[in-house]
């Protein structure tokens, strides 16, 4: 893997833990069918709508959306690791397929512009899943995604874009590290030392 | 197994050149019961020019200090430490953990060095997973089987435990450490020579000990009087093997009062973990099986057990419980005989 030339950011499940139910919703209103055992995850009721709207070509619900970012509450190492990020002149982009008045809500209610130098959202990517990713990560080849579903990895693996696991759930986790994820994090706190590790050991191969 | 180069030089100045001259590439060669094995293994990080200090002189040896402690040289075999009448007579609680690592067969062959700056043992780092410390970006032992090899007290990219317990035994004493470099001679608490993971050399490691330095010396002070020491270990066979848990704990007791204590947890985070809270708890209490509970209370505040090992934390507590009522208890039969 290259040094990391920028960090790209899911906020659901990879900044803040959403509730499921908003995104159940929307995907009930898409479908015109309810799930009979909806996941209780945030991510997995997230990018399960997405691939709902990729099949489908239908909007999202924006209404809906705040409400999911309304109830979401940010990780405790989040604020910690983006600040250390920030000092280690690593630069941090959210890529998210929600849409741009949702995005914004979640990154004004947690007071994270500051740590952020761009924001790509489904309205000014033109786009979801690999798609905002993609912009995210336009002119870089050292960027990496972080996500915790497997349709994250495979849409940060289309965009072209490492993508780093974060293992929220063990045996989730378990499950998609055979999907090729290029690493794996538990936490947010660790971000700062697999950006140094990755300095160090590019300079041992110079050396 | 790689191929190899083996350098056998006869002074440390002609080691630390041919280790410098190498870089990361190369290791320190002695007992070769952990080396060895990290070459069987195949692991990335294992080195390729193995620099023996065998025949260097004054690496292996157990003396009087002249002021009431003892040095010990880092090449001294964990039997010999076993077995040294001095160490018995001044750190009793030493020797029987040395007693409690690996085999007999091992302990012949495993040095003290060696045990303090051994590779961790989590089986998918030794099973040849593409981990942190082996060129790779995930620890499988966070998402795997992490009831035995890995961390309850949280990690840093690698979820490994420390695996040695020679330096959750001489903490307590409040050892220190020599090591020879490139620029002189450097000493360190034995806090700092294992202070939890960290980049070394572009390589995740448990130590500080830099590839063209090596460890040369461990220092223990003179005992102070009152001291009262107490090593216990856990593990899943009781014939040889790796700490569940362990604990090394050491009370400077004034009559029956604790002037100053020790806490330090092994096999349960990715450093000898010194345990604070519990020490500040028991100081200047008067020392009875009574202090059980209230020093459980205080233990391992910070505990973040993955998905299969939080009974590491509950076999911490019991250690600590079981260390207070046997210092009790021998301080309570023989007030005048500390060990």
């Amino acid at each position: 893997m290259q040094p990391i030339q920028a960090i790209l950011f899911e906020p659901i499940g990879c900044l803040a833990e959403f509730p499921s139910g908003p995104f159940h919703e929307i995907a009930a209103l898409l479908s015109g069918a309810v799930k009979k055992k909806p996941s209780p995850s945030g991510s997995r009721g997230y990018w399960h709508l997405l691939n709902l709207m990729e099949a489908t070509g239908l909007p999202g619900r924006g209404s809906l959306e705040l409400a999911a970012v309304r109830a979401a509450s940010l990780y405790e190492d989040a604020v910690p690791a983006l600040a250390e990020l920030k000092q280690m002149g690593v630069p941090l982009r959210i890529a998210s397929s929600l849409g741009h008045a949702a995005l914004t809500r979640f990154v004004d209610d947690h007071k994270l512009g500051p740590f952020f130098d761009e924001v790509w959202s489904r309205d000014n990517a033109g786009g979801i899943k690999s798609i905002p990713i993609r912009q995210a990560a336009a002119g870089l080849s050292g960027a990496i995604f972080l996500t915790d579903t497997l349709a994250g990895l495979q849409s940060a693996q289309a965009a072209g874009v490492n993508a780093i696991l974060m293992m929220n759930n063990p045996d989730e986790a378990r499950r998609l590290a055979g999907y090729g994820p290029a690493g794996g994090i538990v936490s947010l706190h660790e971000l700062p030392d697999f950006v140094r590790l990755l300095v160090s050991r590019g300079k041992r191969a110079v050396v | 197994m790689k191929k190899i180069s083996v350098y056998r030089p006869s002074t440390l100045e002609e080691a630390i050149q041919i280790l410098s001259a190498h870089g990361p590439e190369a290791g320190v060669y002695a007992g070769g019961t952990d080396l060895l094995v990290r070459l069987k293994n195949r692991l990335q990080q294992a080195p390729t020019y193995l620099v023996d200090i065998k025949r260097i002189q004054n690496l292996r040896y157990i003396r009087d200090d002249g002021q009431g402690g003892v040095r010990i040289g880092a090449a001294t075999k964990l039997a010999e430490l076993a077995d040294s009448v001095l160490l018995r007579q001044r750190y009793p609680m030493l020797v029987e953990a040395v007693n409690m690592i690996s085999s007999p067969e091992l302990r012949n062959a495993s040095t003290l060095g060696g045990d303090l700056l051994q590779e961790v043992w989590c089986q998918y780092l030794r099973g040849g997973y593409s981990c942190w410390r082996n060129g790779g970006y995930m620890c499988y032992g966070a998402i795997g089987d992490n009831s035995y090899y890995h961390s309850a007290m949280g990690g840093r990219l690698c979820y490994a435990v420390y695996p040695g317990d020679a330096a959750t035994a001489l903490i307590p004493f409040d050892a220190r450490v020599k090591l020879a470099t490139a620029a002189g001679e450097k000493e360190l608490t034995l806090e700092q020579l294992v202070p939890g993971d960290l980049l070394v050399d572009g390589r995740i490691q448990s130590h500080v000990v830099r590839h063209n330095e090596i460890l040369t010396e461990v220092l223990l002070p003179a005992p102070k009087p009152g001291l009262r020491a107490s090593f216990e270990k856990l593990r899943p066979r009781g014939v040889w093997d790796f700490a569940m848990a362990s604990l090394g704990m050491s009370l400077e007791l004034r009559g029956n009062t604790i002037q100053d204590a020790r806490v330090v947890f092994g096999g349960i985070a990715g450093k000898p973990l010194r345990e604070r809270a519990v020490e500040s708890f028991l100081r200047g209490k008067e020392l009875t099986d009574g202090l059980r509970d209230g020093a459980m209370a205080a233990a391992l505040a910070g505990a973040a057990p993955l998905k299969y090992n939080a009974m590491k934390i509950e076999m911490a507590k019991g250690l600590l419980a079981s260390g207070i009522a046997k210092l009790s208890e021998t301080h309570a039969a023989d007030p005048s005989h500390p060990v």
